[in-house]
């Protein structure tokens, strides 16, 4: 598995590629990544993706609300560290 | 542009239209089906044994991946590979439904209401036939898409819906096209091909007119940064499409290890990227044509 700094890299690296308006140094933990319009619910469906590569595990979309990718910290929080219990 | 101006474009766009949702209509009318007695469903499959997909278009095609299956392992990924085909299609179409019902009979969309019935009762029919492959041979594969709501002017929202469907539509006919006339596939699978070409053909024309007419009416009196965010929108939405058809789901249940990083090596190579990169040229080329996309969705490729 993964570690949390490998899978932050990565998650970053993707949010980067992709809200192109956003400056590194601008994205922390807690930027609001669809409040503020970085990323968009278009970009969910590869994100999950993403997610799943990561924890090597599948994400039931039934289950989801807008709030769970709300920043890095809460995708971390409610993604990673399920599958780490 | 004023309001007023933006609404006589508008008006006037949709009614540009008429003649083409009459004739629309008509051939509807005419090729009226019972999707319950329009074909005879096989006891049984046999997918190791029988091609339900044709090998070039699959998503492992020119990969490492291909080149380490034997032939019943290929025919098996074909056979999972059309169920996750035919899931996509019922996913997509239910937002096609939902977008097409809340639209009917909508004060400036009056004149096209005659043939989104047909649209929608078309649509329908097309799910109860993916469905019914996939409910009786394997099951419906699940969607990564999300329906979070996001709110736009009704305009901008009207061009992204008619505009994504136009999308979707265009790259599910190319493998229905090339599909229907491969005489190794199954007749089922051929059948069920061909039948969606010949009515998507119809949704196709209707799209094409539709997306330009609100484009040229529309974009005119939109910012810069409306116009840039339709754009963004619409390019990740074709990395989104494409996505789902690299599904780890059915790597897992060919077989596969790792299904995962499967797909992600698959969606970047070489061939794959060419794959994507010729069955989204039509559709490209008539956006950029008409001046909706200004430059290639480069993720997509």
């Amino acid at each position: 598995m993964r570690s949390d700094e490998e899978v932050l890299a990565e998650l970053r690296g993707w949010v980067l590629g992709k809200a192109r308006d956003l400056d590194e140094t601008a994205l922390t933990g807690r930027t609001p990544l669809f409040e503020e319009r970085h990323l968009r619910s278009v970009h969910l469906p590869e994100l999950l993706l993403l997610l799943e590569r990561l924890t090597g595990a599948p994400i039931d979309v039934e289950d989801l609300r807008p709030g769970d990718f709300r920043d890095l910290d809460t995708i971390m929080a409610r993604f990673h560290a399920r599958e780490r219990a | 542009m004023s309001p007023q101006t933006h609404t006589a474009r508008l008006r006037d766009a949709i009614a540009s239209m008429t003649e083409t949702t009459e004739r629309l209509s008509r051939l509807s009318q005419r090729s009226y089906q019972n999707p319950y007695t329009a074909v005879e469903w096989p006891d049984a499959v046999d997918p190791e044994g029988q091609w339900f997909g044709s090998p070039e278009l699959l998503s492992l095609y020119g990969t490492p991946s291909w080149d380490g299956l034997d032939e019943p392992a290929r025919r098996r990924l074909a056979f999972f590979e059309a169920v996750n085909f035919y899931s996509l299609n019922i996913h997509g179409e239910k937002s096609l439904m939902e977008g097409l019902a809340s639209r009917l009979y909508r004060k400036d969309l009056l004149e096209v209401s005659d043939y989104l019935h047909h649209f929608l009762d078309e649509e329908n029919k097309h799910s109860i036939y993916f469905g019914g492959f996939c409910t009786r041979y394997h099951h419906v594969y699940r969607s990564r898409q999300l329906p979070f709501a996001e709110t736009r002017p009704r305009d901008v929202e009207d061009l992204l819906f008619f505009v994504k469907t136009m999308v979707f539509e265009e790259i599910v006919d190319v493998y229905n096209r090339e599909q229907a006339r491969d005489g190794r596939l199954e007749p089922i699978a051929r059948f069920i091909n061909h039948n969606h070409h010949v009515e998507e053909s119809r949704h196709l024309v209707f799209g094409r007119r539709l997306v330009a007419a609100l484009w040229e009416a529309c974009a005119p009196g939109w910012d810069a940064a409306t116009r840039e965010d339709v754009r963004e929108h619409l390019s990740q939405f074709l990395v989104a499409s494409w996505r789902e058809y690299y599904n780890p789901d059915v790597y897992a249940d060919a077989g596969l290890a790792d299904p995962w990083e499967v797909a992600e090596a698959a969606w970047a190579a070489p061939a794959q990227r060419e794959h994507r990169r010729r069955v989204s040229a039509k559709v490209l080329t008539f956006l950029t044509g008409i001046g909706l996309l200004d430059k290639e969705p480069v993720d997509a490729f």
